[in-house]
């Protein structure tokens, strides 16, 4: 179902098939659909960010995300991954989803130490966890934190590649699309274009990679 | 592995390693002998190549270790690799006997880099260098570095220009860092070795090149980390140290010291099942420990010109931006 629903954004995004809508994708009424929504987190909602999207999101959209975001708000104990996402799906249902910003909770406060104080690999694989975040506009801060540890996330993007983790490395080529001062060497775009090849049939993969063209005009 | 901070190299580490790795080769010496048939049967694999590789790497440790008993321990192999050599005897043989072949001509180099000659291979030298034949070339671009090298060290003309070459190697490419298989790997720390003359002349690398490095190491190492592929290992850790500014990654170098055997062998892998020699501990160990020995000795050197530039890990990103100034 997921993978359905991450096709389904990823169709959107590259502007084929009928025009988006959340709540076609992900129908209200499948018990499934909030998990879904939640684990794709802003992804839901990215294809109303795109350019080309005419349509505006409606009221069945709002009850889609609003029923994720009731079933699933990060406990005490949720990682800092969970919260980010969390919040990432708030943000992206204020910017664009109808309805004031009295409809919608505020977004819950997310820890961002770790952007500074992990060793790299480990901030290389939480941020491909927090890909959905990389849309315009969205978490301009981790996206600023983020900014300080391009290198390094270059290196989790290498690393991921090596090791075959097509996922985490089209999550990483995703964020490096958004952010200044990649390292030229790296090879984002041949980079990007080489995971689609490699790993681009897994649903998930595809979305970023998609992303990653449609919003910051990198890969293939 | 933490960040990539370049801490202060420690010292009683390396020398522990270098000493270790010294032990295990002294040790294991007449493994190293040549066999009667080496120029007819004897696979050179086995022969030639550990021989070669115990030369080249004894020299540097001879020349360049801060220690005088490692120093002393390094001289003893390189004495013992040009006696096996017949004190060039039989690179002039192997010369006549492959004249269009690099190898005789690569493995002269070492020793005459250090001022050992024989008349025969000298004479010979002349002739096979000097043919166009030559100037075909023998293998990838990396291979005409080393080449190139010999030809320096031995003294007879270039056949080719070594900018131009080493522009088409991996690293002259600064080749896509995601795309470094093993043998891609092996390619690099070869362009380096040869680029610098195995880390005598971290001077002849450029600005750009040493920032590629700088900012890809810390993800090779920590791929050949999770494989625990020693040798390679080793060689990347030699490569940090070629740097003209060398970075030293210390928690790499814990962990390649815990990999060393008490007898102070360095297995080629953790597990030698995985290896093509697993019964044999000369085989499985002879080129991880040289190549440790080695690095162990640069890095060394590295610490005695390199004031400490310890940094967090955020900091430590810093080197990497110098590569988007880079052309």
């Amino acid at each position: 179902m997921i993978a359905d629903a991450a096709s389904g954004v990823a169709l959107a995004l590259r502007g084929e098939g009928d025009p988006y809508a959340l709540s076609r994708v992900l129908r209200q009424s499948d018990a499934l659909a909030p998990a879904a929504v939640r684990v794709l987190g802003a992804d839901a909602l990215a294809p109303y960010a795109a350019d080309h999207h005419t349509p505006a999101a409606g009221d069945e959209d709002r009850g889609v995300v609003q029923a994720a975001l009731a079933a699933f708000p990060p406990g005490a104990d949720a990682s800092a991954v969970s919260v980010w996402s969390y919040r990432g799906l708030v943000e992206a249902s204020h910017a664009f989803l109808p309805g004031g910003p009295d409809r919608w909770p505020q977004p819950p406060d997310a820890a961002s130490g770790w952007v500074e104080a992990d060793p790299w690999p480990r901030l290389a694989h939480r941020a491909s966890q927090l890909a959905a975040l990389a849309l315009p506009g969205l978490s301009p801060a981790l996206a600023d934190a983020l900014t300080t540890r391009t290198d390094d996330l270059a290196r989790g993007f290498v690393r991921a590649v090596r090791r075959r983790d097509w996922l985490q490395a089209a999550g990483l080529g995703r964020w490096l699309a958004r952010l200044p001062g990649v390292p030229p060497t790296l090879g984002l775009d041949a980079g990007l274009a080489f995971i689609g090849h490699m790993g681009g049939g897994d649903a998930r993969v595809a979305l970023h990679l998609v992303a990653a063209r449609c919003f910051y005009g990198r890969g293939e | 592995m933490s960040g990539p901070p370049s801490a202060a190299a420690d010292t009683a580490l390396l020398d522990s390693v270098a000493t270790g790795a010294l032990s295990w080769l002294g040790a294991y010496r007449d493994r190293f002998r040549l066999p009667a048939d080496v120029t007819t049967d004897a696979d050179p694999n086995l022969t030639l190549k550990p021989l070669g590789e115990l030369a080249e790497l004894a020299r540097l440790i001879q020349e360049l270790h801060p220690r005088a008993d490692v120093r002393e321990a390094a001289a003893e192999l390189f004495a013992f690799a040009w006696e096996q050599f017949g004190r060039g005897a039989l690179h002039a043989e192997l010369m006549r006997n492959e004249p269009q072949a690099v190898y005789p001509v690569e493995l002269y180099g070492v020793f005459a880099r250090a001022g050992l000659r024989h008349p025969a291979a000298d004479a010979l030298l002349t002739t096979v260098t000097g043919l166009r034949r030559w100037r075909v070339a023998g293998g990838d671009h990396t291979r005409t570095l080393s080449v190139l090298n010999a030809e320096r060290r031995i003294g007879v003309p270039l056949h080719a220009d070594p900018g131009a070459v080493f522009a088409l190697t991996g690293l002259g490419l600064r080749a896509e860092p995601w795309l470094l298989d093993l043998r891609a790997a092996y390619g690099l720390t070869h362009d380096v070795f040869h680029l610098t003359d195995w880390g005598r002349a971290r001077h002849r690398m450029a600005a750009p090149f040493a920032a590629y490095l700088r900012l890809w190491l810390p993800c090779w190492l920590e791929g050949e980390l999770e494989r625990e592929l020693w040798d390679l290992v080793g060689e990347l850790l030699a490569v940090a140290a070629c740097l003209p500014r060398p970075w030293y990654p210390a928690d790499v170098w814990r962990r390649l010291a815990a990999a060393q055997r008490p007898d102070g062998g360095v297995p080629e892998r953790s597990d030698p099942a995985d290896g093509p020699y697993r019964d044999d501990p000369f085989l499985t160990c002879y080129h991880s420990t040289l190549v440790t020995a080695f690095a162990a000795t640069l890095a060394r050197v590295g610490t005695d010109t390199t004031p400490d530039d310890s940094t967090g890990p955020a900091r430590a990103t810093a080197p990497g931006r110098e590569s988007e100034a880079a052309p």
